[in-house]
């Protein structure tokens, strides 16, 4: 580890290592900083100017305050397993991590939440209660190792979230750092629909761009008491959609509906942890239904009738709990696993009405062949959450660039059909300009007012979100400066 | 830093090099290509557990030795930090979707750091000595041994504890030195002269053994142990007296070419037999990994390979090939530690814990985070003391209140874990998963002779 000394003579370096207690608590020289260029998302690269790691909300408190009194940019970072970019440091910024203050502050059963700092990882907390019978249950597939302070700020998803909603649904209370060094506290004690406006779920999915939370309070929910996967392999992408629809509109809610196509079944099976998928298959569903233990047997019943006669070529429900983790396990390290069978990917976030789902498949297909590159699908099928994962190698002269294109042009596709732009990932610095697919450009400037209330000058993660310049706004601007000279 | 600059403008010995690794046997790109940056290797590193450095991470560390081939970062101190803190205990190999072999980028950037920046000094003599003048030859090991018996049998020991002259060792190796055990005459020695040891009863096959460097010096029981267990079950058991130093310790500290240089003994000593046993996991991995090592040397890659298939820790040889239950209790409750070079770096869980659980009375208890590196890793606890102890005491806090014994399958663990043992107050007894199925095995035949 590096000694005690700051071997720099910038002041704000000083200031700040002050701030948060010395050399072990900052980072400033280039070999360190050149871990924290990126997050998950890896196109863009920018060295931050420094990396601080306070220790308590004060500190963070500080640390904004000083950064917005000397008009340093500066943003959060949590695990940085973002994948669109929205812990990266366009601007030279000053970067807060978050990861020590990692602490489960409390657990009241009787009310069913927890609290809990930032950088407290999303698994440990259900891991943490789950001997008591409870558990938490936003899952996103990098919840091994994201912290729910990043969770918070991507309103994150995952595979549960067909029945149990996306992590707005169970935020009950934050404790805020503003841009300028207030600390807010907002839901507090965390009872849920407090009179006035919905702040919570104006701070949730902001993407870290109104302020940075420092205390979260989360509801927690009983383990149901039953709980059952099946794994079904179709030799055709049509009737694997088919039968996803029709599950729905039989009337199950299945806890989680996922989906994988013939490339993203090449990468897992690649990887660390194979299942031994048919490699000739065009699609692969994972179906999970929960609930009291009386009724699954029956809801299982319903989903192989289902499949089967959406022609699916093997069915089965998990033997045992061991299998059941297995294909999980399977699943969820699926992006990572593409790293099995190319250099580099871009995961793209689509969300597209389930219908539609056999023709927005066709036309990623045509993007992949027009492209020259390859797509895998790995999607939350059930809410028709499409993850097209945009392989390339980054080393190869235009790829980057062709990569990106071709994820675009699957986001145009969603759009298209009615959907949207992201489901879980965020905007970031990716989806920037897409949100053009979706906005116009007066809302989009409606929403950068929003931003002006809570970050009047911006130095929080700028240039995330929101194309820039977005022309509206600029021109806003200047007629109001113009107004009042 | 002015002299480490000074250092890397010597002239290369080798211009193959990649990006700012200007000496063969660079990092592999091969190896690092297939990182995706998603970071689900954080949460398994225990130097990121401690620092929540990306720096100090697995996808960090792999990031910056990309850097340094891609021409961004230079071969220097500061880029030595975050590859000379890592434990080398490969969790981020289990956790890691695409298989990213973190634990080779790090010691070929080990390898380029060494030869970059000697080390000079008093690191460099203390380093020289133990890795050149000491582990390599057995000899020196067995003198050490002797002496080391000497101080405990002699009184010294005693009399170094009373006169507090223990007070002038620095704090770590003082607590290293109160739980060294009681050294007895290493197995390679005793046997020296014996060919072939028989299998009791009849034999299954002929097996040879690598008896270790630290493991027959400070552990030379377990080594009996292991040899009691072999022929009890079939084994007739050589030890090859031309056997040395697996060449971890070496390869770890990036001294490649050392490395290199006792794999070919190795490879030479044990080359007329079809299986390697080793008891010691950190042996046992290295050993399986010769052919890394001759990345630039096609035909001793293909030989070291064809080595490695023949090496086997004791544990999975006995899984495999059978062994006798013991139908003599041993009435305890004890955990299992998970060696990360038995775990991680071999892929071997249940075996051990099978052995454990097929003793009668052995109760056994979960141990949170099991396979949670310990902090030895290899001669770490010397080389970094500090993160060693706070990687050490997030370890004790795991280990179960209620059990009399941790077992586990590596020297380097059992040192460590006793010195957790004893700094935190415990009061476990650190025993290697072969001992344990002797004890049960020795009970069984005195039972026998008593009736």
């Amino acid at each position: 580890m590096r000694g005690k000394n700051i071997k720099s003579k910038d002041k704000h370096i000083l200031n700040l290592a002050n701030i948060v207690g010395g050399a072990r608590s900052i980072l400033y020289q280039k070999e360190d900083l050149l871990a924290y260029d990126c997050d998950g998302f890896t196109i863009h690269k920018h060295l931050p100017k420094a990396v601080v790691f306070p220790k308590n909300s004060q500190e963070v408190a500080e640390v904004v305050k000083y950064c917005s009194e000397n008009d340093l940019p500066f943003l959060a970072r949590g695990a940085g397993t973002g994948l669109s970019g929205g812990a990266i440091p366009l601007n030279e910024e000053v970067i807060i991590s978050m990861v020590r203050m990692k602490k489960l502050i409390s657990v009241d059963l009787e009310n069913r939440r927890a609290v809990v700092e930032p950088g407290f990882v999303n698994l440990k907390l259900t891991n943490s209660i789950s001997d008591k019978g409870y558990y938490y249950a936003p899952d996103p597939s990098s919840q091994y190792c994201c912290t729910i302070g990043g969770n918070v700020a991507e309103n994150a998803g995952g595979a549960h979230c067909l029945k149990y909603g996306v992590t707005t649904n169970h935020i009950l209370g934050l404790e805020v750092v503003m841009p300028n060094g207030e600390i807010i506290e907002i839901g507090k004690d965390g009872i849920p629909d407090a009179p006035g406006y919905d702040l919570l779920g104006l701070i949730t999915g902001s993407e870290g761009t109104l302020g940075i939370v420092t205390k979260i309070t989360v509801r927690i929910l009983k383990n149901p008491e039953g709980k059952q996967t099946v794994l079904a392999y179709f030799d055709h992408v049509e009737d694997g959609s088919q039968a996803v629809s029709n599950i729905i509109s039989a009337g199950i809610v299945p806890a989680a509906l996922e989906m994988m196509d013939k490339t993203a079944i090449e990468g897992v099976e690649a990887a660390a942890f194979p299942v031994g998928h048919p490699k000739d298959i065009e699609a692969v569903l994972l179906i999970e239904v929960d609930g009291i233990a009386a009724g699954i047997d029956e809801q299982i019943e319903q989903i192989l009738e289902v499949c089967r006669k959406r022609n699916v070529r093997e069915v089965r429900a998990a033997r045992n709990e061991e299998e059941r983790a297995r294909w999980w396990a399977n699943r969820k390290t699926g992006f990572g696993a593409m790293g099995a069978i190319s250099p580099d990917y871009l995961v793209q976030d689509g969300v597209i009405p389930r219908s539609k789902l056999p023709e927005v498949l066709r036309r990623i297909n045509e993007i992949s062949d027009e492209s020259g590159l390859r797509i895998a699908n790995i999607f939350h099928a059930g809410d028709g959450n499409l993850h097209p994962l945009v392989l390339f190698d980054a080393r190869v002269p235009g790829e980057s660039e062709k990569a990106l294109e071709a994820g675009s042009l699957c986001l145009k596709v969603c759009a298209d059909v009615g959907g949207t732009i992201t489901g879980e990932h965020g905007v970031g610095i990716e989806k920037r300009e897409e949100m053009r697919f979706v906005f116009t450009e007066e809302e989009i400037a409606a929403q950068t007012e929003i931003r002006e209330v809570f970050n009047p000058h911006n130095l929080l993660n700028a240039g995330k979100l929101f194309p820039t310049p977005s022309r509206c706004v600029e021109i806003k601007k200047e007629m109001k400066a113009q107004a009042i000279s | 830093m002015s002299v480490r600059e000074l250092d890397l403008k010597q002239d290369p010995p080798c211009t193959s090099g990649l990006g700012n690794y200007l000496w063969s046997d660079p990092p592999d790109e091969k190896k690092w290509a297939d990182c995706v940056h998603c970071g689900m290797c954080l949460e398994s590193c225990p130097t990121y557990e401690q620092t929540g450095q990306e720096q100090h991470s697995p996808r960090g560390r792999v990031h910056l030795i990309k850097s340094v081939a891609e021409g961004k970062l230079q071969v220097n101190e500061q880029f030595m930090d975050p590859v000379f803190q890592c434990l080398d205990c490969r969790a981020c190999t289990t956790a890691c979707p695409a298989d990213v072999d973190v634990g080779g980028l790090i010691e070929e950037a080990r390898g380029q750091i060494r030869q970059a920046m000697p080390l000079t000094g008093v690191k460099g003599a203390v380093s020289k000595f133990f890795l050149h003048d000491l582990f390599p030859h057995q000899n020196r090991l067995n003198t050490l041994g002797g002496l080391l018996r000497f101080y405990q049998k002699s009184g010294m020991q005693k009399v170094v504890r009373k006169t507090k002259l223990i007070n002038i060792m620095p704090q770590h190796l003082v607590v290293m030195e109160s739980i060294m055990p009681e050294v007895k005459e290493p197995v390679k020695k005793k046997y020296k002269d014996v060919k072939v040891i028989k299998a009791k009863g009849e034999t299954k096959q002929e097996v040879a053994m690598l008896t270790g460097c630290v493991m027959d010096v400070m552990f030379s029981d377990i080594n009996e142990s292991t040899i009691n267990v072999l022929t009890r079950n079939g084994n007739d058991v050589v030890i090859p007296q031309n056997q040395t130093c697996c060449g971890a310790l070496h390869v770890h500290a990036g001294d490649r070419e050392m490395g290199r240089k006792l794999a070919k003994q190795n490879m030479e000593a044990f080359k007329d037999f079809d299986k390697v046993i080793v008891n010691a996991a950190g042996c046992g991995c290295m050993m399986k990994e010769y052919a890394e090592l001759f990345k630039e040397d096609p035909e001793m890659h293909v030989k070291a390979e064809e080595f490695s298939d023949k090496v086997e820790d004791i544990s999975k040889h006995l899984h495999d090939t059978g062994y006798e239950k013991p139908k003599a209790e041993i009435n305890t409750r004890i955990t299992y530690h998970d060696a990360c070079h038995l775990a991680h770096g071999q892929g071997i869980r249940q075996q051990p814990r099978d052995i454990l659980l097929d003793i009668p009375g052995v109760d056994m208890v979960q141990m949170p985070n099991s396979d949670r590196c310990c902090g030895s890793a290899g001669i770490y606890n010397i080389t970094n003391p500090e993160m060693a102890d706070a990687v050490l005491e997030s370890k004790m806090e795991n280990v179960p209140d209620d059990v009399e014994m941790i077992s586990m399958g590596n020297p380097g663990c059992m040192l460590q874990m006793a010195m957790g043992v004893q700094k935190y107050g415990r009061n476990q007894k650190i025993v290697h998963t072969v001992q344990l199925l002797d004890w049960a095995y020795k009970k069984e035949d005195c039972m026998k002779e008593g009736e």
